[in-house]
């Protein structure tokens, strides 16, 4: 995959109240293009392709515990998702 | 079926997280992004020295299986955006929808419109889930069809912050006409599923006092069986969907008891960078 496109966020205006609008028409105080508000726009990466091994995940829980991810399943299938934050 | 999640926070902060939430699952700490750059998915849009932006993936929500292999992902190009548990669970264990059977009409195509979901957060993607009964003998056509038919569609009107991703059809399969053209027909009964989501800005009060997205649209088709063409058809839909407008950290400071998101985002910042919030806060949020 080639570059990743920004989304310049040419659509970026403020609302009466001085929120900023995005192309999907939501309103935040983060103007579009900046901070966490920077999107690609077409292809982006998406990490390992369906078909193959989850990947091994090896990292701290909130408890403290470090967790393998696989071995903590035991065989259950999952659901793992990636986000942003949990403070913002 | 197990369950994770992992961000660039600290576990003290993840702890405070799933506190408050009354979290169970594991939420997993991954400060210096490895976890997200070793998939390939950190956003590299964003500066190295932009923080505390730095850091975050491209979301998306993997689906593995007993054996550890992917079987499903859902990628946005927005933080804003995530799929809905009732599109995670029908993709893990197939259909989920407990619906009425479409009370199907002699010699005709019958519609039901729906929505998957009971109630929907801003970002959460839900499908709208359109169906047709279609009489023994007769089928409906997907895209491309010759000048003057109808093929198989889903329109949602227009709403300000409502978000319609492209429709998913089931594959139609080659059907050759006495004329010899082939058409594409789909097989039976067909499902269109329209997944979207709102971002706070459609919400109206319903008559019964609850507040509600109200999706309008409509849906055009046309039958056929192999002698005759039936004429095109189209149904205007007006469903109302409970809704709720906010889904943020920002929320929580209306609670007492819940993690205090300035706090905690006060100490992500001192983590990674000698500037003050405020500063970090103004100029994203300036001209």
């Amino acid at each position: 995959m080639g570059d990743v496109m920004r989304d310049d966020a040419p659509y970026a205006r403020r609302d009466e109240s001085g929120l900023w609008e995005d192309r999907f028409g939501a309103l935040g105080p983060v103007k579009p293009g900046r901070g966490p508000r920077q999107d690609p726009v077409g292809e982006f990466p998406t990490g390992p392709a369906i078909g193959e091994r989850f990947p091994d995940v090896r990292v701290a829980a909130h408890s403290g515990d470090e967790v393998d991810v696989h071995a903590d399943r035991a065989g259950r299938p999952m659901v793992f998702a990636f986000y942003r934050s949990a403070v913002w | 079926m197990a369950l994770y999640t992992l961000s660039y926070d600290e576990a003290d902060a993840l702890a405070d997280f799933a506190r408050s939430h009354g979290i169970t699952y594991p939420l997993l700490s991954d400060p210096d992004s490895e976890v997200i750059e070793a998939f390939g998915i950190l956003n590299t849009l964003i500066d190295p020295d932009d923080h505390p932006w730095y850091g975050i993936p491209y979301p998306g929500v993997y689906l593995v299986d007993a054996d550890g292999v992917i079987a499903d992902k859902f990628f946005e190009s927005s933080f804003m955006l995530r799929p809905s548990a009732e599109q995670l669970l029908r993709a893990a264990l197939g259909e989920q929808l407990e619906l009425p059977p479409v009370e199907r009409v002699d010699g005709e195509v019958a519609v039901d419109v729906a929505f998957d979901g009971e109630m929907w957060w801003p970002g959460v993607v839900h499908d709208l889930v359109v169906r047709f009964a279609v009489p023994s003998g007769q089928h409906l056509y997907g895209e491309p069809v010759p000048d003057g038919m109808v093929a198989t569609t889903v329109e949602v009107d227009d709403q300000v912050s409502l978000v319609v991703q492209p429709a998913r059809l089931p594959p139609t399969s080659p059907h050759t006409l006495g004329t010899g053209e082939t058409l594409q027909i789909f097989d039976g009964d067909v499902t269109v599923r329209v997944p979207m989501t709102h971002l706070g800005r459609a919400l109206v009060p319903a008559d019964d006092g609850r507040t509600v997205v109200r999706l309008t649209g409509t849906v055009r088709w046309q039958s056929c069986d192999d002698e005759a063409c039936h004429l095109p058809r189209n149904e205007s839909f007006s469903i109302e969907v409970p809704a709720a407008k906010h889904d943020s950290p920002a929320s929580e400071l209306e609670h007492p008891e819940g993690m205090d998101v300035r706090v905690r985002l006060g100490e992500m910042v001192s983590r990674r960078t000698d500037r003050p919030l405020g500063d970090i806060m103004r100029e994203a949020t300036a001209d």
